[in-house]
């Protein structure tokens, strides 16, 4: 014991005074915090954690590889190691102390530069900072024992020095040291998860970034752990005194043998795809993390109220501030400027009834919802629509899409869903299924209501939803069956989308009964709309908006005009002047509107089908003001998401979209779109369809 | 011969082999406590590979060997816990202060001495704090001494202590050495200098081409050569070697012979003098050189080495 304390005691006092370790082991990450500072525009938010971690692993890279690695040769060839061979002591004291010291030097560094990310570019202090301890000390230890071990198996120096760029450049260029792992082709992804460098500034960038745990990073603590300890015993095994002493070439497989767990771990990630998804996810917090001014902009804030000339300070994902009159100098405030002159940025728009599992256009082929439901949810997103309610969709895959773009491993609409639609059964089966429903985590509850049912199966329902405060969304069939729905205790209240069903004038008194307990109303006029285009056969028109050519999937839309030419027209006709009569009237009764736009039905597309919504609202005499709120606010409220989203004010989420012209004028300015932010990123559009 | 008490090192029939080339072929030799004992030999005669493997940095192929009792080839640790060793060709780290390589090197022993009292031994009080890359040749290999002392060993190794110093510091050795044959300690010399030997060792074994020739006291093994004169002959011009007389070449006067790289000097051991040099100058006129200088030399340790294998130690 007092060996390895005596030698590590000596070993720091050697570091200490050597100007050349003391440059690369302090000065040269220092050098590289601010250079990558600055390349990132750390300032500017998001990226500071990246830059901190990448500089934070190219120093422990390089106190490994060089600190350990070389040192040690140049011990072996200089003859210092040959002094040690012949007092009564193996290689452990000289290992392991080459770790200690290493460690105990290079924690001085992550700290400054920890102190300096916070002081100069306002990252939060570290939460998990034992888990990151934890980190930055088993990367230190597990790379000076990978240096150790390179330096146990060459022969001379200039053998450690090709091995060691070898494999230092390898783990400083590919694991996002450097370069975001993210700007790799796939195949080099792919390659960068079988280099402990890799899951080491991942996990550090997780556990800074998203204040995850030690646990939730075991599997690559538990790698370099591995890698440590067994690099330190083939090291200790195979350590050589002397320079005369030589090993056989194949001695240096021992290094592969070393990095066994990585192979591993590089192999189980390639098939799982786990560690690049958190990556993207640390991508997508840095991107959501900077920080833009958007100035001289029309700011339709969502309750209706217009700023006309106003500013807004996006910081963190968040709203930060919002300026009525003049903005700051956005130097100032470190942010990035979009200009919004002649603009108008609205919060994102809600369509809160789509089906997922069906994708609007006609197929003569069968569709896989497994691949059609995420691009959907990104054809939302690049139409503006920022959240969706999903109903009557197989829960699995929802729930799974939910997910997916909640952690922002995918880009998409954020997914609120309600799982099947329910229709009949007994009042005993509904209760469960209400409960069922509520343990698979849905946000609401969609149910097919006629007055011909037992009165107690649609009460059951209600009382189920409001006990376990769920939303409750009712679509029905004719007029009867809406006043069936609030005896219930229905949230919202859709018409049916049948002749039947729209022939019938709404009564006053049902309207009085919305507006007085805040029922709201969603009219789902393009599903009438599509069903008499289609009906008539001038379904074309809505083939051809710019919007639909922009996001429907080209081998859809070539098989949807085929049929159309072919079936020149299908279906009954339809009138939906009563469906307009009735929305006015709704109005003109105070009764909440929302924005449910039914896509999925045939030609009723995902994404741009809630424009086309508000512009047939505007149509039958609805303001525009009135469209966008029951898009925007009302849809939020609705979904109980209001302290979050659906309007342009301070702390709420940045999901906002940026028009030019004043849709408030003319509503189909909501399709001139600009700009998509979502929470906090502008959305590189074009993009959303590349994911895979 | 047996392995006793009073026996520190004990070697029989030691045998190393480097792939096809043999460095050591069988040699036998003893130490008894408290004696200073000399391995002679030029460069590669396989003294540092029989020293390293009795301080059991290298394993042996053939052959018993005993060091302290311990198998230098299996009681690895606890013999290198209790000799002293200081190795040619060792270096420490440029920024290690003396004190700190001491302090260090004390922290792997199981008994130490007193690190002030070793360094006015050695002379390196002043030079305590003194980085190692700064000291002279002579100031490291003193430290090198001290590294090899600080476990206060009963037996010390001593390959080539004083290889690469000035005179002034071989003297300081010399003496040193002189101090711990003294104290009793068993010390083993590897050297090529053969005053060294003659002066420091009890006894001396001549090592060549990895055999021991010769064993014994200085005095002993020059009592061997006893009687066979050294004779050096100075010509002006080359010597024809080919044509050398058959009093020179035919072995019954001459034991050995050696003709310098110039070409001009012979040097021959004789054990009648007289006759080979009327012989040979004789032969010198008739060849037609000038004879520059002829010079007689009763024998030494080297000219015993010379006579044995017919080099020079430092050639």
């Amino acid at each position: 014991m007092n060996a390895y304390l005596t030698q590590t005691w000596i070993n720091l006092k050697l570091t200490y005074r050597d100007k050349v370790v003391l440059f690369f082991n302090y000065a040269f990450p220092l050098i590289f915090f601010f250079v990558f500072a600055g390349l990132y525009k750390a300032e500017r938010g998001g990226a500071i954690v990246q830059v901190l971690t990448m500089v934070m692993t190219i120093g422990i890279l390089g106190t490994g590889f060089f600190g350990a690695g070389i040192r040690a040769v140049q011990d072996r060839e200089l003859g210092i190691l040959r002094r040690f061979k012949v007092a009564p002591i193996d290689a452990g004291p000289i290992l392991i102390s080459s770790m200690v010291t290493g460690l105990v030097n290079y924690l001085p560094v992550a700290l400054v530069m920890i102190l300096l990310s916070h002081y100069l570019y306002g990252m939060p202090f570290p939460q998990r900072w034992l888990s990151l301890l934890v980190f930055i000390s088993l990367g230190v230890v597990a790379f000076r024992a990978i240096g150790l071990i390179i330096a146990s198996v060459v022969n001379s120096a200039q053998e450690s020095q090709i091995l060691i760029q070898l494999l230092y450049f390898p783990m400083l260029m590919l694991s996002g040291a450097t370069i975001p792992i993210s700007f790799l082709p796939d195949w080099l992804q792919i390659v960068s998860q079988f280099l402990p460098s890799t899951h080491l500034i991942t996990s550090m960038q997780a556990i800074l970034g998203r204040g995850e745990t030690f646990g939730q990073n075991f599997w690559s603590a538990a790698a370099l752990a591995l890698t440590a300890l067994l690099a330190t015993f083939i090291s200790i095994k195979l350590f050589r005194w002397e320079k005369d002493e030589k090993l056989p070439a194949s001695a240096k497989f021992w290094i592969v043998g070393a990095l066994t767990p990585f192979i591993l771990l590089g192999t189980y990630q390639a098939k799982t795809h786990g560690s690049l998804a958190k990556a993207n996810m640390l991508v997508r917090d840095q991107r959501r993390n900077r920080t833009f001014l958007i100035r001289d902009v029309r700011v339709f804030i969502g309750d209706g109220s217009v700023i006309e000339a106003g500013g807004v300070l996006v910081k963190g994902g968040k709203i930060e501030e919002i300026y009525t009159a003049a903005t700051p100098d956005p130097k100032e405030l470190n942010a990035d400027v979009i200009e919004g002159t002649g603009k108008t940025l609205i919060p994102g728009l809600i369509d809160v009834h789509v089906q997922l599992a069906s994708t609007g256009g006609l197929s003569d082929s069968a569709i896989d919802p497994a691949k059609s439901i995420p691009r959907e949810l990104a054809a939302y997103l690049y139409s503006g629509v920022t959240a969706v309610m999903s109903v009557g969709d197989p829960l699995d895959q929802v729930t799974k899409w939910r997910a997916a773009i909640r952690n922002g491993t995918r880009l998409g609409a954020e997914l609120f869903l309600c799982g099947p639609v329910l229709t009949t059964g007994s009042a005993p089966e509904a209760r469960q299924m209400v409960a069922a429903l509520k343990s698979e985590d849905v946000d609401g509850i969609q149910a097919i209501l006629s007055n011909r049912m037992d009165p107690r199966i649609p009460r059951a329902i209600g009382e189920e939803a409001l006990a376990r405060r769920l939303p409750l969304m009712v679509h029905t069939g004719d007029t009867k069956d809406m006043a069936a729905a609030l005896d219930a205790g229905a949230n919202a209240i859709e018409p049916g989308s049948t002749q039947s069903s729209t022939r019938d004038v709404v009564p006053a008194e049902v309207w009085a009964r919305m507006k007085q307990r805040g029922v709201v109303y969603i009219p789902m006029l393009s599903v009438l709309d599509a069903l008499g285009a289609l009906a008539e056969g001038k379904a074309d028109g809505l083939l051809d908006r710019t919007l639909v050519q922009q996001v429907g999937p080209a081998g859809l839309l070539a098989s949807t005009r085929r049929i159309l030419a072919r079936e020149k027209g299908r279906g009954t006709p339809l009138d939906s002047g009563m469906a307009r009569q009735n929305l006015l009237a709704a109005w003109q009764a105070g009764v909440p509107l929302v924005t449910g736009s039914g896509a999925g039905s045939p030609l009723v597309w995902h994404g741009p089908a809630v424009h086309r919504e508000m512009q047939l609202w505007v149509e039958a005499g609805i303001p525009a003001e009135a469209a966008l709120r029951a898009a925007t606010f009302e849809a939020a409220r609705w979904l109980r998401a209001d302290d979050r989203i659906g309007l342009i004010r301070k702390g709420r989420e940045a999901s906002m979209v940026l028009l030019n012209g004043n849709p408030l004028k003319d509503i189909r300015d909501s399709e001139n779109i600009v700009a998509v932010f979502f929470k906090g990123e502008r959305i590189e559009r074009p993009e959303l369809f590349a994911q895979n | 011969m047996s392995s006793s008490a009073d026996c520190a090192i004990s070697v029989r029939g030691l045998r190393k082999s480097y792939g096809d080339f043999e460095a050591v072929r069988g040699i036998d030799f003893e130490v008894a406590q408290g004696e200073v004992f000399g391995l002679l030999g030029p460069n590669g005669a396989g003294k540092t590979t029989t020293v390293e493997i009795l301080e059991g940095l290298r394993s042996r192929t053939a052959g018993q060997v005993s060091v302290l009792g311990y198998d230098p080839g299996v009681q690895v640790r606890e013999l290198k816990d209790r000799i002293g060793v200081s190795l040619q060709h060792t270096n420490l780290p440029d920024k290690m202060k003396v004190i700190e390589a001491l302090t260090l090197f004390a922290s792997f022993y199981t008994r130490k001495v007193d690190k002030d009292q070793l360094l006015s031994r050695l002379k390196l009080t002043d030079k305590r704090n003194e980085y190692y890359s700064r000291l002279s040749g002579g100031q490291k290999q003193r430290v090198a001494l001290a590294l090899a002392l600080i476990n206060d060993p009963q037996v010390i190794f001593l390959d080539e202590p004083t290889t690469g110093v000035d005179p002034q510091v071989r003297l300081e050795i010399h003496s040193l050495i002189q101090e711990l044959r003294d104290a009793k300690r068993t010390i083993l010399i590897t050297t090529h200098y053969i005053e060294e030997a003659e002066k420091l060792c009890d006894r001396v074994a001549i090592v060549d081409e990895g055999k021991v020739i010769v064993i014994g006291t200085p005095r002993e093994i020059q009592a061997q050569a006893q009687g066979r004169t050294r004779i050096d002959i100075e010509c002006e011009q080359a010597i024809p070697v080919a044509d050398l007389p058959a009093i020179v070449t035919d072995g019954k006067f001459v034991m050995a012979f050696v003709i310098a790289k110039d070409g001009r000097h012979l040097t021959m051991h004789s054990a009648q003098p007289a006759r080979v040099i009327v012989e040979l100058v004789k032969w010198i006129d008739q060849q037609g050189i000038g004879l520059a200088d002829i010079h007689l030399k009763r024998p030494t340790l080297e000219d015993v080495f010379i006579e044995l294998t017919g080099k020079t130690l430092r050639e």
